[in-house]
């Protein structure tokens, strides 16, 4: 499964988490995602048009490839796309920019 | 003076509506739909909070009730139409908060609604969502514009604590229905079992 790439982290509007934006509009295939993601032992709620996986912190899979994380901390959020990336075997995120602002 | 439950949502609105409820003397228990995994824990500490402010305000119990949601927005996601997912998640947490006025002998219940401030609050979307339940229902705020609403929660002191960071709601659809009619709504509703699924929500009420 080709994995999408990702524009930089950036904070979602209301402060609480972290959102990073696949680059290219493509649905991303989830039940192909939740195997991969289950395969690494990563428990994963399947509510069909998302997923919500334990990647520490948790993150919120969308059928658009969006992906949330559920944590202020933009270190925490970056390790957990990496990890995401790299389960799906990914080439990574683009280099961050130099601030995060509430969208 | 009247028993009621109040729907919290950890937001700016529902600290203010039941200010006003228990500043007229009412008894009131509150409600809280917990959408974890679709939030994080941010909505259930604010309304911790803002209830250990108007608890100490107005010398009152107010009881929480934490009700889990979550596995009702995973139904309803894998089974129903997207476009009334707001609609339909309103009607259970309806559903839940009546349940929890009949356990408690409570003769009505209420919310921080304002009209037209997000898409599942306009005339219709209240109608569908409301149908789901007998009791009569009081919208102390339904007037309100955002700033009055604000400049009450600052004199209260609940306005800091709801303007905390948080996740927002993921099980929002990208594009909410803002007009919907009601046999719509209960043909969406006939795909999920109804009475289980609160059933289930309800028997996992954690009293706080």
């Amino acid at each position: 499964m080709p994995p999408p790439a990702y524009r930089a982290l950036k904070l979602c509007s209301n402060g609480g988490g972290f959102e990073a934006l696949p680059l290219d509009s493509k649905p991303i295939d989830l039940p192909r995602v939740r195997v991969a993601l289950e395969r690494a032992g990563v428990a994963v709620v399947d509510a069909r048009v998302m997923l919500i996986a334990s990647l520490e912190p948790e993150t919120t899979i969308s059928r658009s490839g969006r992906l949330l994380f559920k944590t202020a901390d933009e270190r925490a959020a970056r390790r957990a796309l990496e990890r995401f990336l790299a389960l799906l075997g990914s080439t990574g995120p683009e280099p961050p920019r130099p601030a995060s602002r509430p969208t | 003076m009247a028993r009621g439950v109040m729907l919290m949502s950890g937001g700016i609105d529902s600290p203010v509506a039941l200010h006003y409820l228990l500043r007229q003397g009412h008894e009131m228990y509150a409600v809280h739909l917990d959408n974890r995994p679709f939030t994080d824990d941010s909505p259930l500490e604010k309304i911790v909070d803002h209830l250990r402010l108007l608890r100490e305000r107005y010398a009152q119990a107010i009881p929480l009730y934490v009700l889990p949601h979550g596995p009702t927005q995973v139904t309803l996601m894998r089974s129903t139409d997207r476009h009334v997912g707001c609609v339909l998640c309103r009607r259970f947490m309806w559903r839940g908060a009546e349940r929890i006025a009949e356990r408690e002998r409570a003769t009505f219940l209420a919310t921080g609604e304002a009209l037209g401030q997000v898409a599942s609050q306009t005339l219709s979307n209240m109608r569908s969502a409301t149908a789901s339940v007998q009791l009569p229902i009081v919208r102390p705020l339904i007037g309100f514009d955002k700033a009055e609403i604000e400049a009450v929660a600052k004199e209260i002191g609940t306005y800091g604590i709801s303007t905390r960071p948080g996740v927002c709601c993921q099980a929002v659809p990208d594009k909410p229905a803002t007009r919907t009619d009601l046999v719509q709504i209960l043909r969406e509703e006939e795909r999920v079992d109804v009475e289980q699924i609160l059933d289930d929500c309800v028997r996992r009420a954690v009293v706080m």
